[in-house]
């Protein structure tokens, strides 16, 4: 029997052990607050860009172009405060003067740059800017349509058009994104998903990693105390395995429920009304089935940091010995946050089949996309093969491992114990 | 009856023969000294006894049947190589290593304060195991080896780390479960206390086992034909002697060993007739301590000229 009073009474203390220390309280707590920090300080660092005075001089031969910009640019919406435009109409022969007498109050920031608005602007509507930084994306992004209507409306002017028409002409085109679902339901999407699927991807990142050093830990811990010729006294090395792993997948399990309550509270109650483009439209069926793909994907990890523990008696040999681990979250983690961008990409679909892959990428491929329920069936089928026989194996390293002590064993010798 | 049968145990690592092709009986009702230098593969053989080593060649029977999970839990045994959880409070230690055993409950707890009242504990059952010192970890470390009440107690060198006081508590305590009845295997390289407590005896050396059987019979066999001597003067004259089959020197103390017993008036006679002054000459009695030396000895001289 792979559960026995055993098994139960070593699950019994590494639940205890973990759910009542203190890094598993501030980690719990912590994580959020990591998360919404890192929201916090990117919207600090935009607002704070926002706060730099930007001064802008506007300048054309054409008196009805500068004043119509002046009227459009000097409202307190459009300047939000920190935009000063200045339009002024300088004759077409005294531009270049207008540069050159410019040129120091620019190198000096007094002036951040000029927009110049040529004659020929009417019929190729190219336009200049001298700056000290001319590349200014944000700015053009602010002015570029504003512009562009000035020099339609001049344009369309005499050209006998109504007033809806010309609103039509000045109108811009406007995405809305819709989801397609495997109901041929046609939805309103929001960015809502795909911060669930980062959200997703990085838990799957973080915890798997820190559970599972901490289990590596743990098992180190036992080793050099000589814990563990007690323990082997009295229970088999299978059983404490099967405890272990067990004991601390039920511990991270509980951790990401507690991390998820936010997402399971905004999507089952209206207590939190999201702004409409920040929409979650996934179900409670999908958070369930990402914490059974979670702790499937523990008991797998928890099982191959285990056996890398028990090779090793110190904890920076063991750090050396785990990078191929680490490979083989980290790898799939970098997939995962490809998906974000473009959720159906080809590698991202073989990865979601792919053993030890499949359990960062699907879950973070399923919240972004809309999955084939059968499709997800078979990644968990997969991932619980895998789990099974990564137990196996690793079942048979930690029996030997454990009682290895001395100089580090060649990956020949670790071999050999798989064999045995 | 044989309680416990060691049959053919054999283990090699590598290259090393740790354990060759050792077998003794643990009798009903027996203190067994298990007794050998350090690294003469007395901790593998008792791994192998605790079903943590597997053995290449050879088994362990209890009462005839291969042992498995239900002798584990009717051990007690505490590793030469102590380990405790340091973070653990220290009442937790115990309940949990008794629970691995299968006992829980209210009785085991109070078992546990009085093992702890008796070791005077006490007051610390609610400190973690860190923050005890090294004596007081080895007296937590016996606790938790004998709190589920074992039939029997494999103690692997027990009285390591210990002071006077705590040996000798631990020396009674021994001695109270022998009379409850409870099977203790021994091993230890202090042959007085092997001497005090066992009643049985097997020597491992470099793997092999070189003296199995009871204290008594292996006294006496030794005994008449060992002669113990203070002396001064050169007695090296005795190598060249017929009916000496050993001798062990060191300082002005011999250990004579003869080829035939009663032999003891002829030496006598002969150590008169060679101007030895004999200050101590003790027949027919040994000590394990002397048996240990000699056969150990023995052993180490063969080594040197091989």
């Amino acid at each position: 029997m792979l559960i026995n009073r055993r098994v139960i009474t070593v699950f019994n203390r590494e639940i205890k052990d973990k759910l009542l220390s203190k890094s598993f309280i501030i980690m719990t707590l912590l994580v959020p607050v990591f998360l919404f920090g890192i929201l916090a300080f990117q919207t600090f660092v935009m607002t704070f860009e926002g706060k730099e005075k930007v001064n802008i001089h506007v300048i054309s031969s054409n008196d009805k172009i500068t004043s119509e910009i002046s009227n459009i640019f000097n409202d307190p919406k459009f300047t939000e405060d920190r935009y000063t435009f200045k339009a002024l109409t300088i004759p077409k022969d005294s531009v270049a003067k207008y540069l050159e007498a410019n040129k120091s109050n620019i190198l000096e920031e007094k002036i951040t740059g000029i927009i110049f608005l040529p004659d020929s602007v009417m019929s190729n509507k190219e336009i200049k800017y001298y700056s000290k930084n001319p590349n200014n994306l944000k700015l053009f992004d602010k002015v570029r349509s504003k512009i562009n209507n000035v020099i339609l409306s001049e344009y369309f002017k005499d050209k006998n058009l109504s007033k809806a028409q010309l609103e039509f002409a000045l109108k811009n085109v406007n995405f809305n994104p819709y989801r397609i679902t495997k109901e041929q339901d046609i939805r309103k999407e929001g960015y809502g998903n795909t911060v669930v699927a980062f959200l997703f991807s990085f838990l799957l990142y973080f915890s798997l990693i820190m559970i599972g050093t901490q289990m590596m830990r743990s098992v180190i811990e036992e080793k050099t105390n000589r814990i563990v010729e007690v323990l082997l006294s009295s229970v088999s090395s299978l059983d404490l395995l099967t405890g272990k792993i067990l004991g601390t997948a039920v511990t991270g399990l509980i951790q990401m429920a507690i991390w998820l309550i936010p997402v399971f509270v905004v999507i089952s109650t209206s207590i939190f009304v999201l702004p409409e483009d920040f929409i979650l439209s996934i179900s409670i069926g999908t958070l369930l089935a990402f914490l059974l793909n979670y702790f499937i994907g523990l008991v797998t990890f928890l099982g191959l940091f285990a056996a890398v523990g028990s090779i090793f008696d110190n904890d920076q040999d063991a750090q050396q010995g785990i990078w191929p681990l680490m490979m083989l979250i980290m790898i799939p983690f970098f997939i995962a946050m490809g998906i974000v961008s473009n959720p159906e990409n080809s590698i991202a679909r073989i990865t979601s089949f792919v053993p030890f892959g499949s359990i960062i990428v699907m879950p973070t491929r399923a919240a972004s996309a809309d999955v084939p329920v059968f499709q997800i069936i078979i990644a968990n089928i997969i991932n619980l093969i895998t789990m099974g026989a990564v137990f196996v194996l690793a079942a048979k390293i930690y029996k030997t491992g454990l009682l290895f002590t001395g100089k580090k064993p060649k990956w020949s010798e670790v071999a050999k114990w798989l064999k045995s | 009856m044989a309680l416990l049968e060691i049959k053919n145990l054999s283990k090699s690592f590598g290259n090393l023969k740790a354990v060759d092709d050792v077998s003794f009986t643990v009798p009903e009702g027996s203190v067994f000294g298990l007794i050998g230098r350090n690294g003469a593969g007395k901790t593998t053989t008792i791994r192998m006894m605790m079903n943590i080593y597997l053995p290449d060649n050879g088994e362990v029977l209890l009462e005839g049947a291969k042992i498995g999970q239900d002798f584990r839990n009717k051990v007690g045994y505490l590793p030469e190589e102590r380990g405790l959880y340091k973070k653990m409070k220290v009442l937790d230690t115990l309940l949990y290593f008794a629970a691995l055993k299968g006992s829980e409950g209210k009785q085991i707890e109070k078992d546990a304060i009085t093992y702890l009242k008796m070791f005077n504990l006490e007051d610390r059952k609610g400190s973690k195991v860190e923050d005890l010192s090294k004596g007081n970890q080895q007296k937590v470390q016996f606790i938790t080896t004998v709190l589920h009440n074992p039939q029997f107690l494999i103690l692997d060198e027990p009285f390591s780390g210990l002071d006077p006081i705590n040996t000798d508590l631990l020396t009674n305590l021994i001695m109270k479960f022998k009379e409850e009845g409870k099977i203790i295997i021994l091993s230890t390289h202090l042959m007085d206390f092997a001497e005090r407590l066992c009643n049985h005896i097997a020597m491992i050396e470099k793997g092999k086992l070189i003296l199995n059987g009871s204290l008594n019979e292996i006294k006496a066999n030794w005994a008449a034909k060992n002669i113990t001597l203070e002396y001064s003067g050169d007695i090296s004259f005795l190598n060249n002697i017929d009916m000496v089959d050993n001798l062990t020197l060191n300082n002005n103390n011999a250990i004579i060993k003869m080829k035939q017993p009663n032999l003891e008036q002829e030496l006598l006679k002969l150590l008169v007739q060679n101007d030895i002054n004999v200050h101590k000459f003790i027949a027919n009695d040994i000590s394990l301590h002397e048996i240990f030396v000699s056969l150990a000895g023995e052993n180490s001289t063969s080594e040197g000229s091989n």
